[in-house]
């Protein structure tokens, strides 16, 4: 008999280990449900819900008309009274429409009530630049980290897709779920058995000692693409990908930068009051002041013309120039 | 009038009073910013209450202290929550815009104008899943017809059969702005009626009238399914709010309040010979005794310490 155990790990794709968390967690708990558009027979924009429909039935993969505010309104409200939706927002910039029941009424709603009642929703969105224009390419997870009672969280992974996901449709408040469409091309593992990654664990993709990049979302992939580069020139990254954004695993970014001294903050959205400025801010409360710089969007919208879209959002030699211009090399 | 439906009018009547006496008592106080409050509009309350039953949840926007008393929210723990105390029903925290007792059926206010009404969708959404039988209110001003999530929602609600009930209270006042001035459909009920919604307007100002439209709207929606529409005009006889400036003159005023939906019960049930003096005098003073019990209750409950801001933030 062999004595190698068998693989533990399954190659997927980001739809792939999204459908097996929604499948596992419909499963386990009747009160979970999807409502979204072209969720249902169509499997999802991006069939990340392929055969649930079928599984499952109308009455909890529900398809619904082009009315973000209201699907994120029924949300929430299912939410209040014992349910555990989740609201699919094809595109991160379609999130706006939701935001008042989403902020003002579902994050709000267990402090309002001294803790009596919770809103347990999950909004699901696709952010990032793949040439569909100023309105379907925004990365706003920021302005999301802003609002109190509200959890975002950003994997990178297929793996941490899947795990995430369950995890976030057993939280007790609303939880902003972003996936990223440059994503969906890639396979990675997934473990085999049924497992849940926590909220609030930053992971370290890759080790370094001379700079700390944090990122999250596509750009860890830039981030992993640029810290080869440097190594060519002799200069060692470490990378973390924070996936969880709020809450924030601040000590895993503390101790990197402990080690590092220098810190580098990317993001594809929006580096004005953007994710970057809130790790960076946080570490100057820990640590001593530190070299710090932000790679994020240009100061413009995301265009559809590829040439301009490209200008806009980061990519690996802009990051490579940010971290040799951090640290003088 | 049988004996029953005597003791249900005296009783809704009896509520009526609580609330015009309950908002009178609270207008008086200073020391905790602007309230909303809904003297002429107790009729609304209290008849569209009267058609819920316990299973029965009620959401409302931000005017809801009349709608919380009339479903059945304690009003020594209402009081507290207004003043900010920490014995009232949501420890203080959620004030005028944002009451909720669920255990009273009262899912709760949201005071974003329409906002409650999609989530009102997503409880009685949770109730048709549920299969019990019960069915959601929604109680919103003429204000919020205009915006878009009414709108949505009704589209919503239509297609999913939702047992929810839409209840316009028509007070014709958006803060100042007047509703035929900012409002196209000749009726708002016209609104329900361009989704398919079974839609009736009704005087709001009397409580018989709104009790019965309630009444069978809500059992349209027990035996065959919602959503209904129910448009009650009625009458604000305040101004927007206890710190809002008025915008009609005295002699409108006065004779907008020469109309009050609690005088024309009083007279009916004098009429009928379902009440006499001394029991109307009974009734006053019980009303009384009960408000100031309330107010009491809440001056001696405290503010919470101010630690308490992190705690149950998410």
């Amino acid at each position: 008999m062999s004595a190698d155990p068998a693989p533990a790990v399954k190659k997927m794709f980001f739809r792939e280990a999204i459908a097996r968390a929604m499948r596992e967690e419909m499963t386990r708990n009747p009160r979970v449900l999807i409502l979204g558009q072209d969720v249902g027979a169509f499997g999802g924009s991006y069939r990340e819900f392929d055969g649930l429909f079928a599984a499952f039935g109308a009455e909890r993969v529900r398809d619904t008309p082009v009315a973000e505010a209201a699907t994120v309104g029924i949300g929430v409200g299912l939410a209040a009274a014992g349910f555990r939706p989740l609201v699919s927002i094809t595109y991160m910039d379609f999130i706006m429409l939701g935001f008042d029941p989403l902020i003002n009424y579902g994050a709000k709603l267990r402090y309002k009530t001294g803790g009596k009642m919770t809103a347990p929703i999950v909004v699901k969105t696709t952010a990032g630049a793949l040439g569909q224009g100023v309105a379907h390419s925004q990365c706003l997870e920021a302005w999301l980290m802003s609002v109190p009672g509200i959890k975002v969280v950003a994997p990178s992974t297929p793996g941490d897709a899947y795990g995430l996901m369950k995890t976030a449709l057993r939280a007790d408040g609303p939880v902003v779920y972003i996936d990223h469409k440059r994503l969906f091309p890639i396979p990675g593992e997934v473990p085999l058995e049924e497992t849940a990654i926590p909220f609030g664990h930053a992971i370290v993709r890759r080790a370094g000692s001379d700079v700390t990049i944090t990122t999250h979302s596509f750009m860890v992939r830039v981030a992993l693409d640029a810290a080869k580069k440097l190594e060519e020139n002799g200069i060692s990254c470490e990378v973390i990908d924070l996936r969880s954004l709020a809450p924030l695993d601040i000590e895993t970014v503390t101790a990197s930068v402990a080690r590092t001294g220098a810190l580098l903050t990317l993001e594809e959205g929006q580096a004005t009051c953007g994710v970057g400025v809130e790790v960076a801010a946080q570490i100057q409360e820990r640590h001593a002041p530190l070299r710090w710089a932000r790679v994020g969007a240009q100061r413009a919208p995301v265009s559809s013309n590829p040439v301009l879209e490209a200008a806009c959002v980061p990519d690996a030699s802009r990051v490579v120039q940010a971290v040799r211009k951090l640290l003088g090399k | 009038m049988t004996r029953t439906a005597m003791d249900d009018a005296i009783e809704r009547l009896r509520m009526m009073m609580l609330i015009r006496a309950f908002e009178a008592a609270l207008a008086k106080r200073r020391d905790h910013g602007f309230q909303l409050l809904s003297a002429g509009e107790e009729a609304v309350a209290v008849g569209l209450c009267s058609a819920l039953g316990p299973k029965d949840q009620l959401l409302t926007g931000g005017r809801s202290i009349g709608p919380a008393l009339a479903r059945g929210v304690d009003p020594r723990r209402l009081a507290a929550e207004l003043l900010g105390k920490i014995d009232g029903i949501n420890r203080g925290r959620a004030g005028r815009g944002h009451l909720s007792d669920v255990n009273s059926g009262f899912f709760g206010a949201h005071a974003v104008v329409g906002g409650n009404i999609s989530i009102a969708a997503g409880v009685a959404l949770a109730k048709k899943m549920e299969g019990d039988g019960a069915l959601v209110a929604v109680l919103f001003g003429d204000g919020a017809t205009g915006a878009g999530a009414l709108h949505e929602t009704l589209n919503l609600a239509a297609i999913w059969k939702l047992p929810l009930l839409f209840v316009c209270n028509n007070n014709r006042l958006s803060v100042s702005a007047s509703r035929s001035d900012m409002l196209a459909p000749k009726m708002l009920s016209d609104l329900g009626l361009s989704f398919g919604l079974e839609s009736r307007t009704v005087d709001g100002m009397d409580l018989d009238t709104v009790t019965a439209a309630a009444q069978s709207a809500a059992e349209t929606i027990r035996a065959v399914g919602g959503p209904l529409f129910l448009e009650c005009v009625s009458e604000r006889f305040a101004a927007h709010s206890t710190t809002a400036r008025e915008t009609r003159t005295a002699d409108e005023l006065a004779a907008i309040r020469g109309c009050c939906p609690i005088r024309l019960q009083m007279q009916r049930l004098r009429a009928a010979s379902a009440i006499e003096a001394a029991a109307e005098n009974a009734l006053a003073q019980e009303i009384e005794t009960r408000v100031a019990e309330a107010f009491a209750f809440a001056d001696a409950s405290p503010y919470p310490h101010p630690e308490e801001v992190l705690t149950d933030v998410g």
